[in-house]
């Protein structure tokens, strides 16, 4: 016993206290969103009473179209997640497999644009999306396709990036053996490429997924209509400036919101650690 | 699946999708080239053309993988990075916005004034024979008479229906416009010239009121010359998207134009202190700010590996916890802190027993920011140092211990310098991450607290990227030019960072 408070103690009480520092905020949220005041009080630490008025709120308040807004988000990110793996992939494939001129050039340049704040460019992307809007208003400003072009494109650098590390590490004896067997370049990434490193691209795609879902300041500036926002733009707005009047729905709706995210990385976790440790840092 | 890829059917589906894809592009091609959008139609066809070729001919087997990624890259990085680097040449920002051309127009409609009469008529919006045209009372004489853009043509009272006020509502000839013309009547009638007399004409204010007006400005396009009829002064352009006095450089006429000024975007940086200043508190913050960031996230999260480093009980259960906060959408995690601080209402004031308004007091307001970004960056740099602790040769330890070092001594000079050695890269990644962390600064603080009195839009917690932002975006004045030359210069310190780190880990070496 004294071995082990003198040993194993100082451990378990920088664990506890590492934890509750953790904790903290998480378990406040959660209190608010069952009170009833729905009000930002985040000041009594023990809850009174247990309350669904946010989360019936939330969903039966037709001011409030938190529902469409979670399918939106849902919509563009898993568009963004599932299209920028498959394009992004073919890319990967062909920087980590394939000898061509020009090829090291590419990942030197690829490397670079990876490398350009996406929001410093965002003045651009603004008044270049305004332009495609004049003659294709499909496609422009304040559009959900315009925006998931927008993503799809800032999606590729990382995600090439990323798939290239991943590529190399899958031992390429298959792919030769397939060349040797007489399958074309095509053929090989299809047939042999993709089923072999499908787990490996769905982590990409859940990883892309959620970055996408997280990404506020793109989605704020294009999506103006109420109906057309993703849930991190329709929280923000929903409390921006009044904390008082929308705290318990707001709470309510970003706990709903988190679930998902929270299980994915959680069930991903060791995947991207090795992603992380690779130099890609999430954003 | 084979099928899909091999023989017939695959030629048709590959044939098709191109086809469909290339037909798309082109129809969008001949839409931007019809509103003038050149660049846009250019970059539209030479798509099509790639597509075509990549995938219909032999030509390049690598650019089969290439072409999409390529082309979404071009389209939404690549091209927004030279527009970035083109609108730092340029005077782009509020009041010189358009082209001259448009600024051309704009100021010939606004160069109009009241005739010196001082005559105002009540009338009624319409048309005659399908053109525009209005329905003039004037109620004092009385009046009446139809004015469109090319004649006007006297009436007599009795042919008319006039309302309780005496002002003519309908004549022969006039249809007046009903409700949805009405709505789009804006265009055509706003800024329209109805015949008055040889000198004068009437303009409209509001759709209910007619001003004898007569126009002042007038453009001379052989000497690219605005005249001010009146006084004769004469404004030329002052090549930096304005018409201006030759005497007067800040008589402008307004609205300006974007005009290319080339370096003084990049030289007002250094040399106008109103630029310079801000922008140099802000760098220090930025720099303060990231440094601290990794510092404090580092430490606690090297703390909890070190702590956690060894299989106790319950270590599962808070590793589980401990990555919760990197779990969460970091939107959401800024927000709800937000809440936390709030003076009132808020959390840690009621924990602390204080009364702060953290984020009215830059002091106060910076600590804020540093905690928050510490709660949300710890699990990280507890994530990867737990796996590189797990990197370090025991024996090395063993080794030192046997030596007689105790765990402090091993920990100083072995595991720290080691660790430090392993982790560089990263934590240098991490730095260039926050130097831009753009989503923490503008959801926490807004970059405020800042000091409205002067005028001055950068806060106390502004970095770079959240300033620059304001600068292109924010309330008052909105200058793109300046914004684009900001964002190139943290461009090249955040690329010279992070190319300086991936040397270091040896990335680049790999595909040399």
């Amino acid at each position: 016993m004294n071995k082990w408070l003198k040993q194993d103690l100082w451990r378990h009480l920088v664990g506890v206290a590492i934890c509750l520092f953790a904790l903290f905020p998480l378990y406040l949220v959660i209190i608010s969103s069952f009170s009833s005041s729905g009000s930002l009080q985040l000041s009594s630490f023990i809850p009174k009473e247990i309350s669904f008025a946010n989360y019936n709120k939330l969903f039966n308040d037709p001011t409030i179209p938190y529902l469409i807004w979670v399918k939106n988000s849902l919509l563009i990110a898993g568009s963004v997640a599932v299209m920028s793996v498959v394009i992004g992939s073919a890319s990967a494939f062909a920087f980590s497999r394939l000898r061509f001129k020009g090829r090291k050039l590419g990942i030197q340049l690829l490397l670079l644009v990876q490398m350009f704040p996406a929001i410093l460019a965002i003045s651009a992307v603004y008044v270049i999306m305004e332009r495609v809007y004049k003659f294709a208003p499909e496609i422009g400003l304040g559009t959900q396709p315009g925006l998931l072009l927008v993503y799809l494109g800032g999606a590729m650098g990382v995600n090439i990036w990323l798939l290239k590390g991943f590529v190399d590490s899958i031992p390429s004896e298959l792919d030769e053996a397939a060349k040797i067997d007489g399958a074309s370049e095509v053929q090989t990434f299809w047939l042999i490429f993709v089923p072999l490193a499908a787990p490996v691209l769905a982590v990409v795609a859940l990883l892309s997924f959620i970055g996408t879902f997280n990404e506020f300041i793109l989605a704020r500036l294009f999506l103006v209509d109420m109906e057309s926002r993703t849930v991190a733009v329709g929280l923000q707005q929903f409390i921006g400036g009044q904390y008082s009047q929308n705290w318990g729905p707001f709470a309510a709706g970003s706990i709903l919101a988190s679930i998902p995210i929270v299980i994915i990385f959680l069930s991903l976790q060791k995947y991207i650690v090795s992603g992380l440790t690779a130099g890609s840092v999430k954003g | 699946m084979t099928y899909l890829i091999r023989g017939k059917v695959a030629l048709l589906i590959k044939v098709v999708v191109v086809a469909l894809l290339a037909s798309v592009l082109l129809l969008l091609a001949q839409s931007a080239f019809a509103q003038r959008e050149y660049v846009i139609a250019a970059f539209l066809a030479i798509s099509v053309v790639l597509l075509a070729l990549t995938y219909l001919s032999k030509i390049s087997i690598p650019l089969k993988f290439f072409i999409p990624g390529i082309l979404l890259l071009t389209a939404f990085v690549i091209g927004p990075i030279l527009y970035t680097v083109a609108m730092s040449g340029f005077n782009y920002k509020t009041g010189n916005i358009i082209s001259k051309e448009e600024a051309i127009v704009q100021i010939k409609v606004r160069g109009i004034e009241a005739a010196p009469s001082g005559l105002s008529f009540d009338i009624k919006l319409g048309t005659v024979d399908g053109k525009p045209a209005i329905l003039v009372s004037d109620i004092n004489t009385p009046e009446y008479f139809l004015s469109t853009l090319e004649d006007r043509t006297p009436l007599v009272a009795s042919s008319l229906t006039l309302n309780e006020y005496g002002v003519a509502v309908e004549a022969p000839n006039f249809t007046p416009l009903n409700e949805s013309e009405f709505a789009s009547a804006d265009k055509v009638y706003t800024g329209a010239r109805f015949v008055f007399d040889d000198r004068f004409f009437i303009a409209l204010e509001g759709f209910e009121a007619g001003v004898v007006s007569q126009q002042v400005l007038k453009f001379f396009p052989e000497s690219d010359q605005f005249r001010n009829l009146l006084t004769g002064a004469i404004y030329t352009d002052n090549g930096r998207g304005n018409y201006s006095l030759a005497d007067d450089k800040g008589a402008i006429l307004e609205p300006g134009w974007r005009a290319p000024i080339w370096f003084e975007n990049y030289s007002n940086i250094v040399t106008d202190p109103r630029v310079r200043e801000p922008l140099i508190r802000v760098f220090i913050w930025t720099v303060v700010f990231a440094l601290l960031t990794v510092l404090t996230t580092f430490a606690l999260g090297l703390l909890l590996a070190l702590a956690l480093n060894k299989p106790i009980r319950g270590r599962r259960i808070y590793r589980s916890i401990l990555v919760l906060p990197y779990a969460m959408p970091s939107v959401m995690s800024i927000l709800i802190w937000g809440g936390m601080f709030n003076t009132e209402f808020g959390a840690i004031n009621a924990l602390l027993g204080t009364d702060i308004a953290w984020f009215s007091d830059p002091n106060f307001a910076r600590l804020a920011v540093i905690l928050v970004n510490l709660w949300l960056g710890f699990p990280y740099f507890y994530l990867i140092s737990s796996g590189s602790l797990q990197a370090i040769p025991s024996e090395l330890m063993e080794a030192a211990a046997i030596d007689g070092a105790n765990p402090r001594q091993i920990f100083r000079k072995i595991t720290l310098p080691l660790l430090l050695q392993i982790l560089s890269p990263l934590l240098i990644a991490s730095f260039a991450f926050n130097f831009n962390n753009f989503n923490l600064i503008f959801l926490l603080t807004g970059g405020g607290p800042r000091n409205e009195l002067d005028g001055e839009i950068a806060g106390a917690t502004d970095i770079l990227i959240s300033y620059t932002y304001k600068i292109a975006f924010g309330a008052g004045t909105q200058d793109l030019g300046l914004a684009s030359a900001i964002s190139l210069i943290i461009f090249i310190l955040v690329a010279s960072i992070s190319l300086y780190s991936l040397k270091k880990s040896k990335v680049l070496e790999s595909f040399a």
